[in-house]
């Protein structure tokens, strides 16, 4: 399992998975754009709002 | 970081000690006592939801009611629902070790994300440029009541008495110890009061379309198409925000409130900031939806709204009533992010709160400026780059909240065990980087056209 509780590089992995979310979420409004204005873009929606689910799911976890 | 917050340290001991032996006293009350004697104890919260309830929020709800009808009301419970967790995180933060957020913050991620993007933006900016628009519309309604009461008494000279109270209430603040916080509390406590029995009284005589209503609390609906995703992502994030969870932490430790404290704050949030954000939103929401949806008319501005409102709610008494009513939402607002607005500064440069002092005087009153809002607009440039900075910055102090409210150095064995906690803190902080990116999409112009 990831160890949120440690650090990676210069940051904790919390604010590393933070930075993850984020990106998931440009990717979901980017792909919810083009979705939802002529039916484009629906890998990029889907792949963002994965993105999301799982950074939320995960960072969601209490730290030890 | 366990030292008592300076506005608190004029609460004698015996004072703070009594009200603990209360609340133990209140816990084994039946539960109408137990209401009551929260009510009476709470605060922190009740003036967070007076400073949220601002020109914006309340343009937002009469907009929303005069387009959209009773639809879109499921979106206030839901964001506000969401913002809770952060709250109670706040809630946490002064009750276990009274903790000031932003010195936490400059400890442990440095004084760009403490002193500027949460202290210096998220509230200095935001309390001296959001309070042009409380001015503005504060103003603008005394204009428009006095005629009714048979006088005139235009906004180049009622400013003056705008000023006047909002500055006099500001001040007293802390003033005297217990006494001079209580007094604002209690203040804000009854305009909040106000609000609900003016709006409540006006929507008695528009009436409710009940099946309506209810369809709108409990069935989610959005406008087809951008406009319900912006409508969405906008509502949700702009309810509650970064001066709010700022402002009750700091509330909170002005009132010297300990670990004995958390189930009041808890309630307080609720009681004191959820239920009457809602109910106020709700209540404006279907005034304007049982009037000036029904007709079709969609006024822009604050002061168009309601005075597009006055022939359809017919007698003097009730026009009188919504204005008073909501009169009180701009003048609360001054006076809440004004206070949010001082403490933060004092807390960017690590200066001791003193209410008697000169520097806290200054500080509290720098947000009046915005009496200038009486001749001129707000400056566009300021607007825009603060927008800007705020839309940028806003889920980077999010972050850093959800990061230093796991962090065991701060909070201890305190910190969070809760796994819904977390998770409810999470998908606001994601509602808020939704914002900044839409920001982003927009310069680069990929958001809708």
């Amino acid at each position: 399992m990831i160890d949120l509780d440690g650090r990676l590089g210069p940051l904790p992995v919390r604010a590393w998975g933070l930075i993850l979310n984020f990106i998931g979420n440009a990717l979901t409004v980017y792909g919810a754009i083009g979705f939802i204005q002529d039916g484009s873009r629906l890998p990029i929606l889907v792949i963002g709002a994965g993105l999301t689910a799982v950074c939320l799911l995960v960072l969601a976890k209490p730290s030890k | 970081m366990s030292e008592q917050y300076p506005i608190a340290e004029k609460i004698p001991p015996e004072v703070l000690e009594a009200e603990v032996r209360q609340l133990e006293e209140l816990k084994a009350k039946p539960a109408l006592l137990r209401l009551g004697g929260y009510l009476r104890l709470g605060g922190p919260g009740f003036m967070d939801s007076a400073l949220t309830l601002g020109a914006g929020t309340m343009t937002a709800a009469m907009l929303s009611g005069a387009i959209f009808g009773y639809r879109t009301m499921w979106i206030l419970w839901v964001s506000m629902g969401i913002g809770m967790f952060m709250m109670a995180a706040m809630a946490r933060f002064t009750c276990r070790g009274g903790i000031p957020i932003i010195s936490a913050q400059k400890k442990y991620h440095g004084w760009i994300v403490g002193s500027l993007m949460t202290a210096l933006i998220g509230n200095v900016a935001v309390a001296v440029i959001f309070n042009y628009g409380q001015v503005s519309l504060g103003t603008h309604l005394i204009e428009s009541l006095t005629p009714i009461i048979g006088f005139e008494f235009p906004r180049q000279i009622n400013w003056v008495l705008y000023m006047a109270v909002t500055s006099a209430i500001v001040l007293s603040y802390g003033r005297k110890g217990r006494r001079g916080i209580k007094f604002v509390e209690s203040f804000m406590k009854v305009s909040i009061g106000i609000m609900l029995l003016c709006f409540g009284a006006c929507l008695v005589l528009v009436g409710v379309n009940w099946s309506e209503f209810f369809r709108g609390i409990f069935i989610p609906w959005l406008p087809s198409g951008v406009e319900g995703l912006d409508l969405f992502i906008a509502s949700s994030a702009a309810a509650i925000g970064v001066m709010d969870w700022v402002f009750f932490n700091y509330a909170g430790l002005a009132r010297g409130w300990g670990k004995k404290h958390e189930s009041l704050a808890r309630f307080d949030i609720f009681i004191g900031l959820f239920l009457p954000f809602i109910l106020v939103n709700y209540l404006v929401l279907s005034v304007f939806a049982g009037t000036l949806h029904q007709q079709g008319i969609h006024p822009e501005t604050a002061p168009e709204l309601a005075q597009a409102l006055m022939p359809l709610l017919g007698q003097t008494w009730s026009q009188v009533l919504f204005y008073i009513g909501f009169l009180a939402i701009p003048i609360t607002t001054t006076v809440g992010i004004s206070l949010a607005g001082a403490i933060a500064i004092h807390e960017a440069f690590g200066w001791k709160p003193d209410v008697n002092s000169w520097r806290w005087r200054i500080c509290v009153l720098l947000p009046q400026i915005g009496f200038l809002a009486v001749w001129y607009p707000r400056p566009v440039w300021l607007v825009i780059a603060i927008g800007a900075f705020l839309s940028l910055t806003n889920n980077i102090v999010g972050w850093s909240f959800y990061l230093l409210f796991n962090d065991k150095r701060i909070l201890g064995e305190n910190k969070n065990r809760s796994y819904i906690w977390n998770l409810g803190i999470l998908l606001q902080i994601t509602l808020i980087n939704c914002i900044a990116i839409i920001y982003v999409f927009n310069r680069l112009g990929w958001w809708i056209k």
